[in-house]
């Protein structure tokens, strides 16, 4: 003990080791929270599928019922009916869930509808949907 | 060998350093592209079954009464004698069996009463209008009438108020069909899990040594519903769940939970005794749980 005490260089090679030793553990802490970061997007964004149950025209209104096929829950950030965007009622939907999207939209009768609702991961569910008469 | 390889690390720090970071960024490297392949690999397994399914709808028609419930022990006869025959003999009027019964002597009676069920989990209570119930029958004389009577739950005795037909019937020696429906009084005579105990008696006694003997070639009872039989096939490769049933018409487009399982290559015909379409144009669609699709346009 004596020996360590007197020996004051010897403090200095212990304590850059140490130092070098947390820093290079800070920063595969980083890498490793940055990777599980990007492959859970990833991961996420490939779970990702829904599908339009059902399109109903109601009065200034078109109910678009989804369905979530995917993995993960999936929410409606964006709705464009004929490539113009429209309100609409925010919807999420859990793994396994469904529901009304409602779409805001004085739609004319007998024409033809071009859809496109885009989720928050940026998946995208295109058709077209003929009003009734 | 291992002592010169240890001296080199020893004096070049920045090489060993180099392979640690290499062999840590490899490790994270193959940790990240083998999850990717596998989740690739999850969906692409999903896509695939999805494609694989192919769902359709092959009929759709309406029904008026669930299928007959018939006695599933046998008879128990309370005045009177069982002659031949069992309880499965009068499961079906077609295979030309049948059981018999004779009065007993002085007073001469016949009185027998069966146990019937009606499956509720297909046939739900809530949606039953009424409960019909026929007999297919032949006398050795027509000397008197023969009633029916059900246990009713809330009076807890043999009855037949609220019978569309009280009167009875007069049988001859000939097969003849006896119906009575208990309107729209059934539910006093079917417990909450679909049980009736239903009793078959003669009018009064008879003068010795007069003894009727009764054959009976069918007992039955079913429900009168407004329901929907739905038929659906799979021809595809996989089994396909369904979750979603869709009554589509012009001025309602109403949605249905649904929980079946249909294997591959097999038929199903699923009822629905809440789904009562009256006339008009309807779509029908159903949705698989991987996502597909079919419909069928129905006129009524």
């Amino acid at each position: 003990m004596k020996r360590f005490l007197k020996n004051v260089k010897a403090i200095t090679p212990v304590l850059s080791n140490v130092l070098l030793m947390l820093i290079a553990v800070a920063g595969m802490s980083i890498a490793i929270a940055a990777s599980y970061v990007i492959t859970g997007n990833l991961h996420d964004t490939m779970g990702e599928r829904f599908i339009v149950e059902d399109a109903w025209f109601t009065t200034d209104e078109i109910a678009i019922y989804l369905r979530n096929t995917g993995k993960v829950s999936i929410s409606v950030a964006a709705v464009y009916v004929n490539h113009t965007s429209r309100s609409f009622t925010a919807l999420r939907i859990e793994k396994e869930g469904h529901g009304w999207l409602n779409i805001t939209y004085a739609w004319r009768a007998n024409t033809v509808h071009h859809i496109n609702i885009v989720s928050s991961r940026g998946t995208q569910i295109v058709d077209y949907y003929r009003s009734p008469t | 060998m291992w002592t010169i390889i240890d001296r080199r690390l020893k004096q070049d720090k920045r090489g060993a350093s180099t392979i640690v970071a290499v062999a840590l960024s490899l490790v994270i490297i193959v940790v990240i592209v083998s999850n990717v392949v596998l989740w690739s690999y999850e969906m692409n397994q999903l896509d695939w079954e999805k494609m694989n399914e192919d769902i359709t709808i092959t009929d759709v028609s309406r029904i008026t009464n669930s299928s007959w419930f018939v006695a599933q022990s046998e008879y128990m006869v309370n005045e009177g004698s069982h002659i031949n025959g069992t309880y499965e003999d009068t499961e079906s009027a077609e295979e030309g069996l049948w059981e018999t019964f004779k009065e007993r002597q002085p007073p001469v009676r016949l009185d027998f009463n069966g146990t019937f069920i009606i499956d509720s989990s297909t046939w739900s209570l809530t949606y039953i209008q009424t409960i019909e119930i026929q007999l297919r029958y032949r006398a050795s004389d027509s000397g008197e009438r023969w009633y029916f009577k059900a246990y009713n739950w809330a009076t807890e005795r043999y009855s037949d108020d609220g019978f569309n037909s009280t009167v009875g019937h007069m049988p001859t020696t000939e097969w003849r069909y006896y119906a009575v429906n208990l309107t729209d009084q059934w539910r006093s005579y079917v417990r909450d899990d679909g049980t009736i105990y239903v009793k078959f008696h003669d009018e009064s006694p008879d003068l010795p040594p007069n003894r009727t003997s009764i054959d009976i070639d069918f007992l039955g009872m079913r429900a009168v519903i407004d329901g929907t039989c739905f038929t659906f096939r799979n021809e595809g490769s996989v089994t396909l769940h369904m979750v979603s049933l869709w009554i589509i018409n012009s001025t309602l487009h109403q949605r249905y939970d649904i929980d079946l399982i249909v294997n591959s290559a097999e038929t199903y015909s699923y009822i629905r005794a809440d789904i009562s379409l009256t006339s008009g144009s309807y779509a029908v669609k159903v949705v698989t749980e991987r996502g597909n699709k079919a419909v069928y346009p129905v006129e009524v």
